[in-house]
């Protein structure tokens, strides 16, 4: 390597390492459960689903076929879930999304 | 009898052709009438579907001739895989050999732009890189290891101002700046979490990421960069794909 040497390379790494570390510290952690988002069952409609359902008829993103399908899930707002009419576990039928005005 | 027949419907709703136009009438109308509903229904959702992952496109064509635009696409482009989310796929290379869209040269690569993004959207998870372990690589091997781009990332490259031409087009923007389309842009897409962060890069910062995506190793990606451009800065780049989440892993050879 003539352009950039070794030592060089060594240092860009550490410093972009130490500057990004303090800047995202939450990055170390994983994305398995996001700041202030939950996954919620039966509020998404065919297709718009996010990975995997519970059930595991299919495994990956906007394969779901019925609308507000209890074992498939999207990623929401945490605590707004059941406000949507969904649950934060998978379950059996449909979620009821309430009526605007309550009507 | 039953698949030829089958395949006349298909051809019907999708509006390639007439086959299912016998002159039968009922007291609902004509069966062409009556199949008519479905071919409204099918194309409707179709370019419901483009409108929604083309959304700039659409804005800077106006909603009645991307209608139009859609609706030769759908008749010429049936879904092919049962999954409303890769529907549109061709829909750039579409644009791009367009007759009437020759004098947007652009437009196309606006598409791939927001193409990208909803293939970034719904990509698959992955943790993005764990710094402390690349922290823990002995530093004289480091110019060897070779980086993972994470699933959700996506370059676009393009010869025209690609980035400020979808920055105004996004829904809140009133003031219309005058863009210079000349200008050759790199963007970048990645998915820290769950929102596809969109961003303009340096020609020499795409040419290291596109040598990274070619399994080239970090010394040899930043030599290429470098080559690009002589004022490449390794650590300014590197801590902005750190924290954009733009790679996965880290291997050593």
């Amino acid at each position: 390597m003539s352009e950039l040497n070794l030592k060089a390379l060594a240092a860009a790494v550490a410093g972009a390492v130490a500057v990004a570390s303090f800047a995202a510290p939450s990055f170390a952690q994983g994305m398995g459960d996001s700041k202030g988002k939950e996954k919620c069952y039966g509020v998404s409609k065919a297709g718009e689903n996010q990975c995997a359902s519970a059930n595991g008829s299919h495994s990956c993103q906007a394969q779901s076929k019925v609308d507000l399908d209890g074992n498939e899930w999207k990623y929401v707002e945490a605590g707004s879930c059941a406000k949507m009419g969904g649950k934060i576990q998978a379950f059996q039928g449909k979620g009821t999304p309430m009526k605007k005005n309550g009507g | 009898m039953w698949l030829e027949t089958q395949r006349a419907f298909r051809a019907t709703v999708t509006g390639v052709d007439d086959a299912i136009a016998p002159q039968a009438h009922s007291a609902h109308g004509t069966l062409a009438q009556r199949v008519a509903v479905y071919r409204n229904t099918v194309q409707q959702s179709l370019i419901d579907v483009l409108a929604s992952a083309f959304p700039a496109v659409q804005r800077i064509v106006g909603v009645r001739f991307f209608s139009a635009l859609a609706r030769d696409f759908v008749r010429s482009h049936l879904p092919d895989v049962p999954q409303l989310s890769v529907y549109g796929v061709k829909f750039p290379d579409f644009i791009a050999t367009h007759k009437r869209l020759s004098d947007l040269q652009y437009l196309a690569d606006v598409a791939r732009l927001e193409w990208a993004r909803g293939e970034s959207y719904f990509a698959a998870d992955a943790a993005p890189l764990d710094l402390a372990g690349l922290a823990a690589i002995a530093p004289e091997r480091l110019a060897s290891v070779i980086f993972t781009l994470h699933p959700a990332t996506r370059l676009v490259v393009s010869p025209h101002a690609i980035h400020r031409v979808w920055m105004v087009n996004q829904p809140d923007v009133v003031d219309v700046p005058a863009i210079d389309i000349g200008i050759a842009e790199r963007v970048i897409l990645t998915r820290p979490h769950y929102a596809v962060m969109v961003r303009l890069i340096a020609p020499a910062d795409a040419a290291f990421v596109a040598a990274l995506n070619r399994k080239l190793s970090l010394g040899a990606a930043a030599g290429e960069a470098l080559s690009v451009d002589p004022a490449f800065n390794l650590q300014a780049v590197l801590q902005d794909h750190f924290i954009h989440g733009t790679f996965s892993t880290v291997q050593t050879e």
